[in-house]
């Protein structure tokens, strides 16, 4: 536990600015890669190696980063859907409806489809929870927080190596 | 690398470009419609989603702002290079911070109002840093299977 403190704070860190209303808005694709890369420095600084990383390590790094980014992430959106009765399904859904009336399918899938997304909207607005938006947010943080968090220690030992040849050069 | 690690890296960056596509692959299948709402979220992870800033074609949107499009699409470009041509480079760090500064200069000129924001230039600085940051990808996974041999 101790050894992954460094991808603990980061993860949170990114958890949080996935998620918080105003911060969102900043929200990119370069955040969960930034903060696993951050994580591998800060733990390089906490232990005072000068040893290259291993891309095993890096990745293990990165792929915890992502797990403490999608579970803290994951976690306060539920309490804060739970909390203000309120989402972004709950706000876009005018949006998606008037999409899904543009697509060119059949009337029947159009229904289908928006049945199911107001059921969610109306438990969301009279419990502030539904099941398949807590599953669909969970099982979407942990692949994808994951994926770009292995994305972000391989390249970030990358360029952490590089800069150590360059200084040993 | 081998041939195998090579196809399987671009078939998953297909996979996630084709998401970025998804309005246009609806047309084909409605059932794509009923994951329409859970990928577009799943996108909004990874990007602002801003409606000014999406690509729109001629039956829709992206699901990602165009330079994240341009990103991910210079990633797939590199990676389709690489099927073909076997380089066995290890990148200056460098070339990454090059490749990077067209793209953070156009978010801190833009966004501080030195001039409009431009979907083009987004979408080009951002492909730009994605097919760049696509070598220390490829680089780091070549270092990852042959530290896995060991």
């Amino acid at each position: 536990m101790k050894k992954y403190l460094s991808s603990l704070v980061c993860g949170f860190g990114a958890g949080v600015l996935q998620i918080v209303p105003f911060l969102r808005t900043f929200s990119c694709c370069m955040i969960l890669p930034f903060a696993a890369f951050l994580s591998l420095l800060l733990n390089q600084k906490a232990t005072k190696s000068r040893e290259k990383i291993t891309t095993k390590n890096a990745l293990l790094f990165g792929i915890m980063t992502g797990l403490y980014a999608a579970l803290f992430g994951s976690s306060l959106e539920i309490l804060i859907t739970l909390i203000t009765k309120h989402n972004d399904i709950v706000t876009t859904f005018p949006e998606l409806q008037r999409m899904v009336e543009n697509f060119p399918v059949g009337p029947e899938i159009k229904k289908e489809v928006l049945t199911l997304f107001q059921n969610v909207r109306t438990d969301i607005m009279t419990h502030g929870f539904s099941t398949v938006y807590t599953i669909s947010v969970f099982v979407n943080n942990f692949i994808i927080n994951t994926i770009f968090g292995a994305v972000g220690g391989i390249v970030g030992a990358q360029v952490i190596n590089s800069k150590m040849n360059n200084q040993a050069g | 690398m081998a041939i195998r690690y090579r196809l399987i890296i671009f078939f998953i960056l297909s996979l996630w470009c084709a998401g970025i596509f998804l309005e246009w692959f609806i047309r084909f299948d409605d059932h794509f419609l009923f994951a329409f709402p859970f990928i577009q979220k799943t996108y909004l992870l990874v990007c602002h989603r801003e409606s000014s800033k999406l690509i729109s074609f001629y039956t829709g949107e992206t699901l990602t702002c165009a330079r994240c499009t341009g990103i991910y699409l210079g990633l797939l470009l590199s990676s389709f290079i690489f099927l073909f041509r076997y380089y066995n480079l290890i990148p200056d760090i460098k070339f990454l911070f090059l490749a990077s500064v067209p793209m953070f200069a156009d978010v801190f000129l833009s966004s501080a109002g030195l001039y409009e924001y431009s979907k083009p230039a987004a979408f080009i600085t951002g492909l730009l840093l994605g097919s760049v940051g696509f070598l220390y990808l490829y680089a780091g996974l070549n270092n990852l299977i042959t530290e896995m041999k060991k």
